[in-house]
């Protein structure tokens, strides 16, 4: 008994589950402006077979100013889905507005369908009056030759004249190539036209003039284009355009055409474990905006580690902006590797700078044996058959990390000798020391060579200091033997005697021009005591002369 | 007695056993390049930078295709070692395989590259002291030098003269310096705007002039001379390992 209720509760509970409807809606556009035809959209999924809905429209109440009608609905036999359409036009007041809650009723079973916001905003852009027209969108620029320059012609109607679709759209412009891009006539996002896409690609530099024609058909009435309320309407742009080639300054060498914004999408190896020798594929994808049909395949140079045969590949997805470069790569050496980086450049035409990308290299361990010789073999597919290869690798040497070189002590810094401080401040301490050592003994030695260089110098300091005692002396007697003494002391060098044995003759052959009478006079005074002939004559008369006469003495030393 | 002296030749005669191969060496050998630089990285900062261990290093760093850093390993290890043949090696490989670019050296560098800077200049300093002395000695003592001391004066002066051109060259030697960064454009003007010379690829040996405002004038191997900045180059003098100039990779 308890099982049967447990399976009953089972199956209870699997057919609550998979009474579950799925209901869906799309307003477009999703915002209108005031007044605006819209269109709805309603998606059933069901668990049952739904068929035809019946009297859809019965219970549908818009809010106060919409109005709202069922327009039709698609379904297939025996399927469990249905779309009903409904088309209405937004209230004038801007603000959300709901649609209630209704049921529709399937032959099957009775599905309800959840509320529905509108929403109205005057900031759509929406004419209720006024003409068709057509608006060209293209960047307003200077432009580079080789880059691709999307454009659009839109073409905005209003509740007046709507636009139903365009045709003849052409380009009268020298140096560009122009081509129509995407489908033709394209809704907007707004609901309020249609759009035409198309590329321009400048060929050559200069300043000219871009004229873009088409025809526009406007629906009057309401009917259609092709009804007799509706009719062609032309439509002219002309704008002067000045293209450039891609500046030169700050180009890096690895710029090959490439201009827009792109970013490396991804790069991968065909087999990441491969052995020497076996080819592998790798590639890159470019994604982005641009002119990505005109770059040239990065190069990538062959090593020691892979022969590189250049990618060829010319693959270009316009649907999803993408473009992939695959190189063959021929590995060399075992070992864990790493391929070659494919770096790329790009000319961006909004920032005028170029920005760098850089595809990373992939880890690929490489098994198998090395060749016993490496000869880097450069694969270029324009050479012709029979040309050699490049030139021979040298190849690395065994690596010895024992081995040192003659003044290789080991230090954590490789600095020259020639920036230490303490080997320059040591060499010229020595210097300096060397030097004065040197004066000092070859002074000495012109001294004992020149001994008259002494004496002269002796003399000098001792008549400099009588020459002082005698200025000094209170009496007279003090001021002759001072003077005496001064006498002697310098002449004694001239005639290379001892000062204490000059007589006043010797004085008087140094002295020629000195008075004699005052000489004798002073010595008479200083001397005459020894001799027995003192003199107490006045000196004062003298006294200025004798100094003089030592001064001159003085000088002459 | 016989016996003892042809053991004792056997001994000279025998050939030294052949040096096991480090750590380092053995991952070079395997394949890993990565597992061989960390060790010969950890044995220069344990036991300082030797031109083997620098050599060795560059080897493993071009095998990981980073040419800066070989280049730089390659370029100390024969500042340390004029005649280190791994290093010789290694530029001539890169020169030839890699399309690194180096100025040819002068007549004055080759010179210097006899011996290298610091052994030319300490055998300048040891003769000037020499010939020095071998003057002021005699002078000193008063005395006429003999005949040897005037042949060691002359010897000592001779070998000063000779050492000054292996000075010279060792001062031109060490103003040069690898591009370290991957793609670097020689500027006119040492300025962030300054307009683009030229390209210069990652290991390249350039020329090294003044500095100014943060940039480094330079000479290229083709004789363009120019502005780059002083991050994007390396001067092999100064350094024991390469710097760490790589751009952090974004998480």
């Amino acid at each position: 008994m308890t099982r049967c209720l447990r399976l009953l509760a089972c199956f209870l509970a699997l057919t609550c589950a998979r009474a579950e409807d799925y209901v869906s809606w799309e307003m477009t556009p999703p915002v209108a402006g005031p007044g605006q035809p819209f269109k709805l959209q309603v998606r059933i999924e069901s668990d049952v077979i739904l068929g035809p809905a019946d009297r859809v429209g019965r219970e549908l109440k818009p809010p106060k100013g919409m109005a709202l009608r069922f327009s039709g609905q698609l379904f297939r036999a025996n399927t469990t889905e249905a779309t009903l359409n409904f088309s209405g036009v937004a209230p004038e007041e801007e603000g959300a507005h709901v649609i209630p809650s209704f049921n529709i009723r399937f032959p099957a079973k009775l599905i309800k369908v959840p509320a529905m916001t509108v929403n109205v905003s005057a900031a759509t852009g929406f004419r209720r009056e006024g003409q068709a027209r057509a608006e060209l969108a293209m960047p307003v620029r200077t432009y580079y030759v080789g880059e691709r320059i999307p454009g659009a012609i839109l073409l905005k109607g209003s509740e007046q004249e709507m636009v139903n679709g365009s045709f003849g759209l052409e380009c009268e412009a020298e140096g560009f190539t122009f081509q129509q891009v995407g489908a033709r006539n394209e809704e907007l996002p707004n609901g309020q036209g249609i759009q035409t896409g198309f590329e321009l690609t400048p060929l050559r530099t200069g300043t000219s003039e871009v004229t873009i024609n088409g025809i526009m058909l406007v629906n009057t009435g309401g009917l259609g284009g092709f009804t007799a309320s509706g009719r062609d309407r032309p439509f002219t742009f002309r704008r002067m355009v000045t293209v450039e080639h891609v500046p030169e300054t700050g180009r890096p060498a690895e710029w090959t055409g490439a201009i827009g914004r792109f970013l490396a999408e991804s790069v991968s190896v065909s087999n990441p474990k491969p052995e020497v020798g076996e080819p592998i594929r790798l590639r890159a994808i470019l994604a982005g905006e641009g002119n990505l049909d005109r770059i040239l395949p990065p190069e990538i140079g062959s090593s020691e580690t892979w022969d590189v045969i250049p990618s060829n590949d010319r693959r270009f997805r316009r649907a999803e902006d993408q473009r992939s470069f695959t190189y063959t790569l021929v590995p060399r050496l075992p070992g864990k590797q790493m391929t070659p980086a494919i770096r790329f450049a790009v000319f961006d035409p909004e920032t005028r700078t170029f920005q760098r990308l850089e595809f990373a290299p992939q880890p690929v361990t490489v098994t198998g044996n090395a060749p016993s010789k490496v000869d880097l073999v450069s694969a270029d597919p324009g050479a012709a058959a029979g040309t050699p290869a490049a030139k021979a690798l040298i190849g690395l040497a065994t690596p010895d990390p024992r081995a040192r070189g003659l003044l290789d002590p080991g230090a954590q810094v490789v600095a020259p000798l020639a920036r230490s401080h303490p080997f320059w401040t040591t060499n010229l301490t020595l210097l300096t020391l060397s030097a004065t050592l040197f004066a000092a003994a070859a002074g000495s030695a012109y001294l004992l060579a020149h001994p008259e260089i002494r004496r002269r110098a002796r003399a000098r300091r001792e008549v400099r200091a009588a020459r002082r005692a005698a200025g000094t002396a209170v009496d007279d007697a003090g001021f002759a033997v001072a003077c005496v003494r001064g006498l002697r002391a310098g002449c004694a060098p001239w005639i290379e005697a001892t000062p204490e044995a000059l007589t006043q003759g010797d004085i008087r052959r140094v002295l020629p021009a000195a008075d004699a009478a005052a000489l004798d006079r002073i010595f008479r005074r200083a001397d005459g005591a020894k001799f027995g002939a003192p003199s107490d004559a006045s000196l004062q008369a003298e006294k200025p002369a004798l100094l003089a006469l030592l001064a001159e003495l003085e000088a002459r030393l | 007695m016989r016996t003892l002296w042809l053991m004792l030749a056997g001994l000279i005669a025998a050939p030294l056993p052949a040096a096991e191969p480090d750590a380092g060496q053995a991952a070079y050998a395997a394949g890993d390049f990565v597992g061989a630089i960390e060790r010969w990285q950890a044995q220069v900062v344990a036991e300082g930078a030797t031109a083997g261990r620098l050599a060795a290093l560059g080897n493993a760093e071009w095998k990981l295709g980073r040419k800066g850093r070989a280049m730089v390993c390659w370029e100390r290890a024969l500042l340390l070692d004029p005649r280190n043949a791994v290093a010789t090696a290694g530029i001539r490989h890169a020169q030839s395989a890699g399309g690194v670019e180096r100025p040819a050296l002068t007549w004055a560098e080759d010179y210097a590259g006899f011996l290298g800077a610091n052994a030319w200049l300490v055998i300048a300093t040891a003769a000037f002291w020499v010939a020095l002395l071998g003057l002021l000695i005699p002078r000193l003592r008063q005395r006429e030098p003999s005949e040897w001391q005037a042949k060691m004066v002359v010897a000592a002066a001779t070998i000063f003269l000779l050492s000054l051109p292996g000075l010279w060259g060792g001062h031109l030697h060490a103003r040069r310096a690898v591009v370290r960064q991957t793609e670097v454009s020689l500027r006119l003007t040492p300025t962030a705007r300054g307009e683009a010379i030229v390209g210069i690829a990652e290991g390249d040996v350039v020329r090294t002039d003044r500095p100014f405002n943060g940039y480094v004038r330079v000479t290229t191997a083709d004789g363009k001379s120019g502005w780059l900045q002083a991050r994007e180059i390396e001067s092999p003098w100064g350094g024991g390992l390469p710097a760490n100039l790589d751009t952090p990779k974004a998480p």
